[in-house]
């Protein structure tokens, strides 16, 4: 059934209002505005429940740039769905949850509106049906996710993580930007006309994918694609983000980088999964040799990472891109167990991930601390807090028969299965699927150990949380189980559709069973838990072999923290080379690039000069320009600074002359006006000049002599081009006749200019948008001289 | 224009404001009396004379003279030039520019407080350097705010973005038929804000 736009626009947009009105709600109902923002994140979800009920599916779509082809356009189906069930029903969690947890910090109207913000842009992902609307949301849950990392904006280490987030995320996109103007341009040629709209790409896949195989454009776009997943998605290498975004508060952590934001790099493989890969694809196609190695990859290396965590937040921080990568490298494998096992991990990683992360902010906030060597037998003083922190960290380690066993059965079947089928190498996947699993098993356990065993000292004075702080861990607790235990309920209703989304051509549901007889997968499940378990008691040493290995170059960070150290450096250097507080300076690089960037352009472009036809000038102009170019020598020569400026002017006003009789009096009269004015404000300005400045020396002066023969030629070059090129004849007669009056007309005329001034009929007419940015370019350079001047003594140094 | 020839009514305004303020104790006044006793030109000695301006120190009173003669031929001129652009040389930028140029005019040749504080009667306080750039300041986002108002009165109309039209009026006394277009509503945005554009950069500049 066609989605109700009522009802999608309201799931996106409602959030955003709620985000504008933070402010003044909070002035009123003060930290009771948590209340307000979860009623809206239930609005959501019942409006999101209101399409599902109806089984919507299909494109609801608004003008948004008809000019460009874009278009506002929002596509519901299972896969937009699922994200948004996520992205709403863990906010009302959330946002519930927050009441408790930021009682009496502070900037909380801040907090509510760059959380109601970020859950209107995740909505806006999941449902955009747009390339520029999903890169649009796409960067505006980088910009909320930055604002909450950066919640306590005063802490250097909060600063350092929202940056390092802000600069990964936000440049993945960039990239996957690029990706996705490089599909549009393809879609022109594939489908005879350029198409933003991802259901319109969807619907062609086959023509898209040949055009790009026959451009040899099919890995370039997955790479950059896949960059802007990888990032979002925390993937190895771009994981160090996440870690450091634990500064954010426990519910952000929770919300946005375990059960929603992160999800976006997924969501956006799954998308573009039926787009690159055939219903009869290859094994080891492209996209399975990206995706799969990137997330078999991420898997392990985040699972070690997080067995030498020393933070329970760290821990579980390496536990998402772990688990982030099992399911990137589910959808990488192409077969059917692939999209079934990241179809329905989706749903058990938020389930039970979420869980984790508010039992996480239950023992910081209660306990004081989140080191994991001080923390252990909490079970005494949070007994409903370990019963939910025991089912979420079984599931997570996928031990049956919770939820996050059967989505990992699933992924080792179709590992196995491309194993099977190709030989060789392929069965390093299944390996290392396995490799993956043990350590994902250890964390888990160790997790979930915390509640259990003696207590170390100084955990005497641990309190119980207050119901709205356990009330939503216990409802996503609750939901672990029942996904486990009626699994396919699940399947039937969301996550069927999610595969069929996810899935080229047409699609069926899916369902999972407990194990009955010894398969190899079953073996693969049983080999974890035995290792893993035969590991945990050596599970300290391996944390210190860990970090002990984890020097220099291997770590990730080293790579981000030297690239950032290295631009700042640059910065540093290029800085005061560029911008030596001399006028003469930032002249020379201003021109001096211009003119390279000017005369590279003309050369990549390959313009040829047009041939010379002789001179057609009349004596007169041939006389005003010889004057001109005499006052051009003598400026260099003038004794003295009034005396530079007066023949500067002759020259000017020369150019006004020349004008005038090149019959352009309006172009004259400017040039007029405008030299007049220019040579007061230079009579101004130079009362203040030293009169004399010295000698300078000869390398300076043919310096400034080459560097002035540059401009010109680049001058002149632009415009022996620029005027070779006529404009349409078509163009010149309407502009001509159009800026006139009809001869026969009615009281109000719309399609004619009614003047007689074909110059400034343009400018306030044909052309007044252009007109409109020139005057704002006018008033942002008095806003500038007036801070700079006004300012400069009392800046934020003072 | 005669105000300006005889010097009249302006120039005996002067003493008369000087006295006042420093009467009021207000610093400017004062400091700029002090400025006209201590100054060693020619007006030391004959401070009531018409032409002995207490701001100016560089300028003779034949360049002073003009300036008031030019200064509202200028301004008319730009104003025509603004008017008439739709169908003769001109417009909105050039009437700015030209206007601009009458304002420097008057401040290079007789200060920058003249303007403010005897023409305009404004009281410039020490710490905003300039009292006169707010004014301006207003002008220029009046200017780009008039200008987007054309802009989007269209649209509330059911047409693009600044779409421009042409209205006959009929039947008007003295003239008869008149062209407007509704460009000059965009054309009086592009003046003001270059008039308060650069009448800031001038005025700020001039400060220094």
């Amino acid at each position: 059934m066609q989605p109700t736009s009522e009802a999608v626009l309201g799931v996106v947009f409602l959030p955003f209002l709620a985000a504008a009105l933070t402010p003044l709600i909070y002035r009123i109902l003060g930290e009771r505005t948590a209340y307000v923002a979860a009623g809206v994140a239930l609005a959501c979800l019942g409006l999101v429940t209101s399409l599902w009920l109806d089984g919507a599916h299909g494109v609801v779509a608004y003008e948004w740039i008809p000019s460009l082809g874009v278009s506002l356009s929002f596509y519901v189906d299972g896969l937009a769905l699922l994200i948004s069930f996520l992205a709403s029903g863990v906010g009302v969690l959330i946002l519930t949850y927050s009441r408790g947890y930021m009682h009496g910090e502070p900037a909380q109207p801040k907090y509510y509106a760059a959380l109601l913000a970020f859950m209107g842009s995740m909505l806006g992902v999941a449902l955009a049906g747009d390339l520029i609307a999903l890169f649009v949301f796409w960067e505006l849950t980088s910009l909320s996710s930055f604002v909450l990392i950066g919640h306590y904006s005063d802490e250097v280490a909060s600063q350092y993580a929202a940056r390092k987030s802000m600069l990964i995320t936000v440049s993945g996109g960039l990239f996957m930007l690029v990706g996705f103007l490089l599909l549009v341009w393809m879609s022109g040629q594939a489908l005879g006309e350029p198409t933003y709209s991802l259901t319109a790409m969807l619907a062609e896949s086959e023509a898209i994918r040949a055009g790009l195989r026959e451009t040899g454009l099919l890995v370039p776009v997955l790479l950059l694609v896949g960059l802007g997943a990888a990032t979002k998605s925390a993937q190895v290498p771009f994981h160090v983000w996440l870690p450091n975004a634990m500064e954010a508060p426990t519910p952000v952590s929770a919300f946005l980088h375990s059960a929603t934001m992160v999800k976006a790099g997924v969501y956006l493989v799954g998308r573009f999964r039926p787009l690159f890969l055939a219903e009869n694809a290859p094994v080891f196609g492209e996209w399975t040799l990206l995706f799969a190695v990137l997330g078999l990859v991420t898997m392990t290396v985040a699972a070690v990472l997080a067995v030498g965590a020393t933070d329970i937040k760290e821990l579980l921080a390496y536990s998402t891109a772990s688990h982030l990568g099992l399911i990137v490298a589910a959808f990488g494998l192409a077969n059917e167990y692939g999209a079934e096992a990241g179809a329905f991990h989706i749903l058990n990683h938020a389930s039970f991930k979420a869980a984790l992360f508010l039992v996480a902010g239950i023992v910081a906030h209660e306990a004081g601390t989140r080191k994991i060597d001080a923390l252990g037998g909490l079970r005494n003083h949070l007994p409903i807090t370990a019963v939910i922190a025991t089912v979420a960290s079984l599931s997570m380690a996928g031990f049956p028969p919770f939820n996050g066993f059967y989505s990992k059965e699933l992924l080792f079947e179709a590992t196995y299965e491309v194993a099977a089928h190709s030989g060789g190498l392929a069965w390093l996947l299944p390996i290392v699927a396995v490799l993956g699993s043990v350590f994902t098993f250890l964390y888990s356990i160790k997790f979930a150990s915390l509640f259990f065993g003696d207590e170390p000292e100084g955990l005497d004075h641990v309190h119980r949380p207050p119901l709205v702080m356990l009330v939503p861990p216990a409802i996503l607790g609750a939901l672990v189980l029942a996904i486990s235990a009626v699994p396919n309920l699940f399947i039937g209703a969301l996550v069927g559709d999610v595969y069929a989304s996810v899935l080229p051509g047409d699609a069926h549901s899916f369902a999972v069973h407990l194990p009955t007889s010894l398969t190899p997968y079953v073996l693969m499940s049983a080999i974890t838990i035995l290792v893993g378990a035969g590991l945990f008691p050596f599970y300290d040493r391996l944390h210190a072999a860990i970090n002990a290995a984890l020097r220099g170059p291997a770590r990730a960070n080293w790579w981000y923290d030297g690239a950032v150290e290295g631009a700042t450096e640059l910065g540093d250097w290029a800085t005061p080379r560029v911008q030596t507080g001399h006028l003469r300076t930032y002249a020379t690089w201003a021109m001096g690039a211009t003119s390279v960037l000017a005369l590279g352009g003309y050369l990549a472009a390959g313009v040829a000069l047009p041939t010379f036809s002789g001179v057609g000038l009349s004596l007169a102009i041939v006389l005003v320009l010889l004057v001109a170019v005499i006052s051009g020598f003598a400026v260099s020569r003038a004794p003295s600074h009034v005396a530079g400026v007066l023949t500067l002017s002759i020259l000017g006003f020369m150019a006004a002359i020349f004008y005038i009789l090149a019959s352009a009096p309006d172009l004259a009269l400017t040039q007029l006006v405008v030299e007049t004015l220019v040579l007061v404000i230079f009579l101004l300005v130079l009362d203040q000049l030293p009169a004399f400045y010295g000698e300078i020396d000869r390398l300076r002066a043919s310096r400034d002599a080459l560097l002035s023969l540059v401009v010109g030629a680049t001058v002149f070059v632009t415009v022996l081009v620029s005027t070779a090129a006529n404009p349409d004849q078509a163009l010149r007669e309407f502009l001509s006749v159009r800026a006139g009056l009809p001869t026969e007309h009615g009281p109000v005329i719309l399609d004619w200019g009614g003047g007689g001034n074909v110059v400034n009929v343009i400018l306030v007419d044909f052309r007044a948008f252009d007109t409109l940015g020139e005057i704002s370019v006018v008033a942002m350079a008095a806003l500038a001289i007036l801070t700079m001047v006004r300012m400069r003594t009392r800046g934020e140094m003072q | 224009m005669t105000d300006g020839i005889d010097g009249g009514p302006v120039d005996e305004r002067d003493p008369v404001d000087g006295h006042e303020r420093t009467d009021g104790g207000e610093p400017v006044g004062a400091a700029h009396e002090a400025e006209g006793a201590a100054d060693p030109g020619p007006a030391s000695g004959r401070p009531h004379h018409p032409y002995d301006h207490p701001y100016d120190h560089r300028t003779t009173p034949i360049s002073r003279t003009v300036t008031r003669i030019v200064v509202p031929i200028i301004l008319v001129t730009a104003i025509s030039l603004l008017l008439q652009g739709h169908n003769l040389p001109g417009g909105g930028f050039i009437g700015a520019v030209l206007t601009v140029t009458a304002f420097v005019l008057v401040y290079v040749m007789f200060g920058l407080a003249y303007l403010q504080e005897d023409v305009l009667g404004l009281s410039a306080s020490p710490e905003e350097d300039h009292g006169l750039v707010s004014g301006y300041r207003w002008l220029f986002a009046a200017g780009l705010a008039l200008a987007a108002a054309g802009g989007i009165v269209p649209i509330l109309l059911g047409h693009p973005f600044l779409t421009q039209a042409v209205i006959f009026l009929e039947a008007l006394p003295l003239y008869g038929e008149l062209e407007v277009a509704s460009a000059l509503v965009f054309d009086l945005g592009v003046y003001f804000t270059v008039v308060g554009s650069l009448l800031t950069i001038v005025g700020e500049v001039g400060s220094e």
